[in-house]
């Protein structure tokens, strides 16, 4: 990332050879846009207004830098030694990425007093159009769109024998349409105007007519078959491995999408491009191809009469663009207006209880009456000028055949040519007019597809940011966990862990507590590995958890989260889910020390009873004994509770404690929990607090020394009084 | 760090709607910029002034709150009109909430490109000078607000915004027709 955007005009030489980053600072203090620099020495902090220096700051005075957004705007802070917070200076949101990458630099070099020269990291927006490129090498918007053609098209590699196969049949096919205008002057001039009597010739002739239809027929199934064949097969390529590819991201990439985005990837765009194979993949070969025969055809035929058709060619194209471009804006506000039709019949229909309990029926009929009007009169105004422009739009591409018929029917009147001659050119004048109308259409097609293809190339070009090392270890986790001075954001300006070092024990039981959002659930996700950590390392049995591979780390890891997610399938396949492979009696014994077992036998079909969405309906307390049977299944080595009881009652939340108990036995446990009661079979506790390990030591401990934990212990107590009152 | 003597037990009444007697409040500016606020014998420092309705009215309905050693979210009480507070002190949070809230108004359209590709790029003049506004999903983050109000989210994050489209010279306003 370029941190050295502008310099100071009129700043001196010596000033500026001592810069080593500077981004502009385009905002004052009261909004107003100035000319400004935010510029970084080896030493200090210099701000420029109008290119003159207006402040200084000794960097080694600050502790921390921050990057704060405000609303349409942001502004970098530090924050001294003492507490004080200074304001550097303010800017525009287009300069945020590369603000917060500085002072992640400014932050790691007052921590550590290395200071970083050369910035890795993309760019944050494309130089061509402005838009952020985030983390793309290239931008979807600008990218070549004949680049992403040429990659789609070398994806046919596998099936090239169907897609020549195909080529070859269009092309015949073809060859048979232009062969058949002849034939008809054949028998126009040598039979019907003569009035030639001999019919010898003459069914031979409509014999090979037939024959030929019949041939083109033949070999446009064939075709067909082809095409779908290669169109069907890459579309299911396509489908299959974005979908392996969104399996094997990382967290961080894959929550950069939601599930709703990665779905349409999937199937949408993939069948996006599946359709332009089908539609558009040999036709661009077999439409050029005819272009060019015909073309030569009618100049053969007669090159005054085709310089006719093909003249206005080049005019209508850019008229009958501009038609498109007008209606492709009609258009985009009926989609506009359907879907906010969707959304708000969504909307009504998903709430009609609230609807009914407020009484606000009639309302809400107005508001729908509304928005169907609006796409009503939308579609209306659209098809207007749909029917308006149509036929403006093919008399005009089609101009060229009237200047045929007329100059073309007096040289027919002047002997100049035969009637059979004038009806084969205006046949191939038609036959012309085909490929025309695909080529006006093709840059919309173009630009549609290439954005669909440019969208799924963007996933299968991602590189995961949590990858194996080349040799990782198998490693027989026994659980001992360290943490060693780790940091870790999601976003690299918004540190949630910072310096966290700890040792957890084989078999202890560890429970972390802190305010929500400290960073609890951040820390077993690290241990997890669903991300890595930006500094420092985590280490289990002495081993950077960087070296072990993930299959092996998270196998041996066994997880029971608030929310329990059941797939679509019986109790069975839900439990085994965590080992494939385990025996009905395995299964059971899991089940059993989950308790869930008992509960189990009493559903309508057993262990086969349909769960998950569209299934049987458990409780809460259930749904979490299955998910407990799940994780011991696999004999993990070590637990994580992520608020595993949160969401029950104290009746429930009892026999799950006897349960997790059981789960527990012996293995190292890192549950977290808001109500510490919860977590009172801890052996020890991680309290975290601003993202920093505040302190770590067993319940006594910590409520003797009267710090973060015994805030919270009192906190809660006094709630749960008021509770109890 | 907010002025409370270490042994006190924070209560906050989070059901509370604390409407200010603008009379009651002392605001002064720090040096980082950030404002300090003396009421009912407490000092608060890094207060955040916030408009709870920023499309409707700029001045009416400003919450003042701020976060507390925890990092949380603290509201201190709700002013019920800018135009309650002294001179001065008002000059203070309009200052501030101007700062805050960077808005520029569009004034006038030149044109709108669509990409085709679900962006379009808006070339308009605006409070902060002429410029081409990338706006990504422009579905989703140009849109109208009511008949009169157009809110602008670009790519970038910066906000713009139209306060009545119907006040903008006719091309401005056929070239907006077909967007909004």
């Amino acid at each position: 990332m370029n941190l050295k955007l502008s310099l100071p005009e009129g700043a001196g030489e010596e000033e500026i050879s001592g810069i080593v980053y500077s981004l502009p600072a385009n905002l004052d203090r009261d909004n107003k846009l100035i000319d400004g620099h935010f510029c970084v020495t080896r030493e200090k902090i210099l701000i420029y207004l109008d290119g003159k220096r207006t402040a200084e700051y000794d960097i080694k005075d600050y502790k921390e830098f921050v990057c704060q957004q405000q609303i349409g705007s942001s502004m970098a802070l530090g924050i001294t030694h003492s507490g004080e917070t200074v304001f550097f200076c303010s800017f525009t949101q287009e300069h945020f990425l590369r603000y917060a990458e500085l002072l992640k630099i400014l932050d790691y070099y007052v921590r550590t007093g290395e200071f970083t020269e050369e910035t890795e990291g993309d760019e944050p927006s494309c130089p061509n159009c402005g838009m952020p490129l985030e983390g793309a090498k290239e931008c979807v918007y600008c990218q070549s769109k004949g680049r992403t053609l040429v990659r789609l098209i070398k994806r046919i590699a596998p099936y090239k024998k169907h897609f020549i196969i195909a080529v070859i049949c269009t092309v015949l096919s073809e060859l048979v349409w232009v062969l058949l205008p002849y034939l008809d002057r054949y028998v126009i001039d040598k039979y019907v105007i003569p009035r030639y009597e001999s019919w010898g010739g003459f069914i031979a002739i409509v014999i090979t007519i037939i024959g030929l239809v019949l041939a083109a027929g033949v070999f446009e199934f064939i075709n067909m078959k082809s095409s779908f064949k290669v169109a069907l097969n890459l579309g299911r390529d396509i489908r299959q491995e974005v979908f392996e590819k969104s399996q094997s991201l990382s967290m961080s990439s894959a929550s950069k999408r939601t599930a709703g985005e990665m779905i349409n990837r999937i199937s949408g765009d993939a069948a996006k491009l599946e359709d332009f194979i089908t539609a558009n993949g040999k036709d661009a070969i077999v439409k050029i191809l005819s272009l060019v025969i015909i073309g030569i055809l009618l100049f053969v035929m007669d090159w005054r009469l085709a310089l006719m058709t093909v003249l206005p060619v080049p005019v209508v194209f850019i008229i009958v663009n501009k038609l498109f471009e007008t209606m492709a804006v009609r258009y985009t506000k009926v989609w506009k207006y359907s879907t906010k039709h969707s959304e708000t019949l969504h909307d009504i229909l998903n709430g009609i209880r609230v609807v009914k309990t407020y009484g606000s029926e009639v309302k809400e009929v107005q508001r729908y009456t509304a928005c169907s009007e609006t796409w009503a009169k939308s579609c209306v105004r659209a098809e207007i000028m749909w029917y308006l422009t149509t036929p403006f739009s093919e008399f005009i591409l089609t101009i060229g055949n009237f200047f045929v018929l007329y100059f073309g029917g007096n040289m027919v009147l002047g002997n100049d040519m035969s009637l059979g001659q004038l009806i084969q050119f205006t046949t191939y004048v038609a036959m012309l007019y085909e490929p025309i109308r695909w080529l006006i259409q093709i840059p919309r097609n173009l630009a549609d597809v290439s954005v669909s293809a440019g969208k799924v190339f963007e996933i299968l070009d991602e590189e995961s940011d949590v990858r194996d090392i080349d040799d990782p270890v198998d490693l027989d986790i026994k659980g001992d966990i360290e943490f060693d001075g780790v940091y870790f954001g999601y976003k690299v300006y918004n540190p949630v862990l910072k310096d966290i070092s700890c040792r957890i024990n084989q078999g202890e039981m560890i429970g972390i507590v802190g305010h929500s959002g400290v960073g609890k659930s951040t820390m077993i996700n690290l241990i997890m590995r669903l991300y890595d950590c930006t500094q420092g390392e985590i280490r289990i049995d002495g081993v950077n958890i960087k070296n072990i591979s993930q299959h092996s780390l998270r196998s041996q890891i066994g997880v029971v989260l608030q929310e329990t997610f059941l797939f679509d399938g019986n109790v069975l396949e839900n439990i085994a889910y965590a080992k494939p492979g385990a025996t009905f009696e395995e299964v059971i014994r899991a089940a059993k020390i989950a308790n869930a077992h008992d509960f189990i036998t009493k559903l309508p079909d057993g262990y086969n009873t349909r769960v998950g969405n569209k299934g049987y309906q458990l409780s809460g307390g259930e749904r979490q004994r299955i998910a407990i049977a799940r994780a011991i299944l696999n004999d993990p080595k070590i637990i994580i509770l992520d608020e595993a009881t949160a969401s029950l009652d104290t009746q429930t939340e009892k026999q799950i404690q006897e349960a997790l108990g059981k789960l527990t036995k012996g293995r190292t446990t890192i549950a977290i929990a808001h109500r510490l009661s919860t977590l009172s079979s801890a052996d020890r506790l991680i309290v975290l607090d601003k993202g920093r390990l505040a302190e770590f030591g067993t319940h006594t401990e910590l409520m003797r020394s009267k710090g973060v934990y015994y805030k919270l212990v009192m906190a809660q107590r006094q709630t749960t009084k008021m509770k109890a009152v | 760090m907010n002025d409370m003597n270490k042994g006190d037990i924070e209560v906050y009444e989070v059901d509370k709607l604390n409407i200010l007697d603008c009379k009651k409040l002392k605001f002064q500016k720090e040096a980082s910029g950030y404002l300090t606020l003396d009421f009912d014998g407490k000092i608060y420092h890094k207060v955040n002034p916030t408009r709870l309705i920023p499309f409707y009215s700029k001045d009416t309905y400003i919450s003042i709150n701020y976060e507390n050693d925890e990092k949380e979210f603290r509201e201190i009480g709700v002013i019920r009109s800018l135009s309650e507070l002294e001179d001065e002190q008002r000059e203070l949070i309009v200052t501030y909430l101007e700062y805050k809230y960077h808005m520029p108004e569009i004034t006038k359209v030149y044109s709108i490109k669509d990409n085709m590709r679900g962006a379009i790029f808006v070339k308009a003049d605006t409070t902060s000078g002429q410029k081409t506004i990338c706006i990504r999903d422009w579905y989703q983050n140009f849109r109208m607000r009511g008949y009169d109000y157009l809110y602008v989210n670009d790519a970038d994050g910066n906000k713009y915004f139209c306060n009545d489209i119907h006040k903008l010279d006719k091309k401005s306003q056929q070239i907006l027709e077909m967007y909004t």
